[in-house]
């Protein structure tokens, strides 16, 4: 079977999946996002823009990031990596759908999306013996039955996100792994990540590195605008003291374009997650391990400015602005100010806030 | 408070007016003092019971192990390659070059518990010790070097520059263990190479601008460590990885399941060394502990830990032959089975004994991003 016809969509699925529960019998969740509670319980959480928790949903153990099914209330929480498991839920009725397990000599690496249809679930995977970044491909009209797996570009396949256009971003950071070696990395001294563009069937259709001295920041985390361009949370690996950019924005045809900020110091050279604003006016960034945000401009990629939010991990768009999670609840704003809702429950978030909305 | 303390943690708060470094006779390590109080701040290092751990002095003695850890793989490495030397031209018998290779690897084997800071930057994981190797990786590129001449297999840049399989502690076990494969003078570049990477690994923590500085910087300015507690949290952490490195890899892999073990999975199975690095690991996990932890850990709490440690060397031990014969034979896998859950106890013992007197655990944290 040629790897191409994975991706082939056709109408009548879209009409079967119509039957399934919609995200508004889910209560209407506007975000998902992995949760722990204290004991270590841990959940998939859906809340609504009011930061109120619509559904709280057990998962095996600690989640990473979610997918949201366009347009069935299904959402894919993935464990984080190195997991084995991924879970496919029904918000509507709490029932689990499906359990995603990797096969042999692969493991998630935290984050999937589906294809614009719903028909197929994509996610990326870590073929760790060979070694190569690889996409997972599952049927999601059928059981969720995996039928078969892609190139995903390169080595460490992190976050992939879906554009507008019915293609698909995939951020390989670069960053070998093994289970053998937990969260290690172990080829930095040669690793290269890149950004790469697949068309709605599958098909890699471009491909961008940074430049040598920019060749330890790796590519991990990104979201995009209506026009295809993406913007990139980066993850310096090399010396921790020499300052490096953490943000970079890249539109098919260019070069990569990296934008600094004069508190890029205070996320602790890891930028966790970024978005944009539906306006474009705006980029946020998280620094989980810094506890802080950055705001740019969503136009010129200058700096706006930042501000200390504890544990400050996921972020998605928010009408004009951003919600962000953070200690105890979420902050709905962007670089002018804004809202912290206190989310009731004791849960810390866990790490990506994923919008329920298609961009 | 008081009446919680411990006799000797009493005698030490009488002491804690006076500054400066003291000790007393340590009775688990004999010959080797004890220090009471931290020579910085002259403060005691402990008050079981008190809540107060002193972080700075953890690391500060923590340092102080890492340096001599890895500070023998630099002399063994360095031993490794003068001997090869006189293997190669003779003035050598290969029995001395195959004890200093066991020496060798048994130096290497404390350093794979401490996956992050210059081993990780340096790529050191695979170059040093390519395992496991499942599609003969170190073989593949061992072809490459032995198809040189004399000349460049025998010099390190040129190991260096090929893939990491003909770098490591595996190239060097498949040049001397495996019939018909000349050992000489490949292994004279291979050692030089290991011995190079050795003192990278070294500079990588203590030449000035190095890891321990970063580490001994810790606070909000610095960009790995916010305060001194995160280095004693990834030290604990990776004790523990050492100890799932032991029960998960060293020795699940070669057990696999009870009807397919998986004999050649064993690490160092050509050369039989597998058991004694096993031991050699839980070592240098040991001293630690012992050397650098202790002085924060509460008597009861270090004498059992340790009494835990000398059961679990005392199961390797008892396995009384290679792993890797060990794991075929129901008779003897049984052994080889009991030491696996001897490490697993091991683990949640320092979980329960260890972790919270230093106020770290391995589990959740919210900034732990990915």
């Amino acid at each position: 079977m040629k790897r191409r016809h994975f991706l082939i969509s056709g109408a009548a699925g879209a009409a079967l999946s119509m039957a399934r529960p919609s995200w508004a019998m889910a209560g209407a969740p506007a975000y998902l996002t992995a949760a722990s509670k204290a004991g270590n319980s841990t959940w998939l959480v859906g809340l609504t823009e009011d930061g109120d928790v619509v559904f709280e949903l057990p998962i095996p153990s600690r989640g990473h990031a979610a997918a949201a099914h366009p347009f069935r209330a299904e959402a894919v929480a993935f464990a984080r990596r190195p997991g084995r498991f991924a879970v496919v839920l029904d918000c509507a009725t709490g029932a689990e759908i499906a359990r995603l397990d990797s096969p042999e000599g692969r493991h998630f690496y935290g984050h999937g999306a589906f294809t614009a249809d719903g028909r197929l679930l994509l996610t990326t995977e870590n073929a760790y013996d060979v070694p190569d970044g690889r996409l997972g491909v599952w049927d999601a009209e059928d059981g969720y039955k995996r039928i078969g797996e892609l190139p995903s570009g390169g080595i460490g396949p992190h976050e992939m996100i879906r554009l507008a256009d019915g293609g698909f971003a995939v951020a390989n950071g670069g960053m070998q792994t093994h289970p053998d070696y937990e969260r290690s990395v172990l080829n930095i001294p040669t690793m290269r990540p890149n950004l790469t563009y697949l068309d709605a069937d599958g098909g890699i259709v471009d491909q961008v590195e940074p430049p040598e001295d920019m060749r330890l920041n790796s590519i991990r985390h990104i979201a995009a605008d209506a026009s295809g361009r993406v913007v990139i949370a980066l993850q310096w690996q090399g010396n921790p003291l020499t300052a490096v950019p953490l943000m970079a924005s890249h539109r098919r045809g260019e070069a990569l374009a990296f934008f600094d900020h004069p508190e890029t110091v205070r996320l602790k050279q890891y930028a966790g997650s970024i978005a944009i604003s539906s306006d474009g006016s705006e980029i946020a960034m998280t620094g989980p391990k810094g506890g802080h945000v950055l705001f740019f401009d969503g136009a010129t990629g200058a700096p706006i400015n930042g501000r200390a939010l504890p544990e400050a991990s996921g972020v998605a768009r928010f009408g004009d602005r951003f919600a962000i999670t953070l200690a105890g609840g979420l902050l709905e704003g962007g670089a002018d100010g804004g809202k912290v809702l206190h989310v009731a429950g004791g849960y810390s978030w866990d790490n990506h806030l994923v919008s329920v909305r298609p961009a | 408070m008081t009446a919680k303390l411990t006799l000797s943690a009493a005698v030490l708060s009488v002491l804690a007016g006076t500054a400066g470094a003291q000790s007393i006779e340590n009775k688990e390590a004999p010959g080797v003092p004890l220090e009471t109080h931290s020579e910085e701040t002259g403060l005691p290092y402990f008050a079981p019971g008190r809540g107060v751990v002193d972080h700075d002095a953890i690391r500060r003695r923590v340092l102080e192990v890492f340096d001599r850890q890895f500070g023998a793989f630099v002399t063994e490495t360095q031993a490794l390659t003068d001997v090869a030397k006189a293997y190669c031209g003779g003035t050598a018998d290969e029995a001395a070059f195959k004890q200093q290779f066991h020496d060798t690897w048994m130096a290497w084997a404390p350093l794979d518990s401490y996956q992050f800071g210059p081993i990780e930057s340096q790529g050191a994981a695979l170059t040093v010790n390519f395992w496991p190797d499942k599609k003969n990786f170190v073989g593949r590129a061992l072809r490459d070097l032995l198809k040189r001449p004399a000349e460049e297999q025998s010099d390190p840049a040129v190991v260096a520059s090929l893939s990491v399989g003909a770098q490591g502690l595996p190239a060097i076990e498949m040049l001397t263990y495996t019939d018909g494969v000349e050992t000489c003078p490949a292994v004279i570049g291979v050692a030089g190479n290991l011995h190079r990477i050795a003192v990278e690994l070294h500079d990588g923590w203590f030449a000035e601008g190095g890891w321990a500085d970063l580490a001994r910087a810790a606070g909000p300015d610095n960009p790995v460590y916010l305060e001194p507690s995160e280095f004693t949290k990834v030290v604990y952490t990776a004790l523990d990885f050492g100890l799932t490195r032991i029960a998960d890899t060293r020795l699940g892999r070669p057990l696999g399941t009870y009807e397919r073990s998986n004999p050649t999975q064993a690490e160092a199975w050509r050369s039989g060394l597998s058991n004694d690095i096993i031991v050699a690991q839980l070592k240098g996990i040991e001293d630690v502990v012992r050397f650098g932890f202790a002085g924060d850990i509460a008597e009861n709490n270090r004498s059992w830990i340790y009494t835990v440690f000398e059961q679990t060397e005392g199961r390797v031990d008892s396995i009384g032959m290679p792993i890797s014969e060990a794991v075929a034979d129901p008779m003897s896998r049984i052994r080889v089975e009991g030491l696996q859950s001897k490490v697993h106890y091991l683990q949640s013992e320092m979980d329960q004994e260890i972790g919270p007197n230093l106020g770290v655990e391995t589990g959740f944290s919210a900034a732990d991003g990915d």
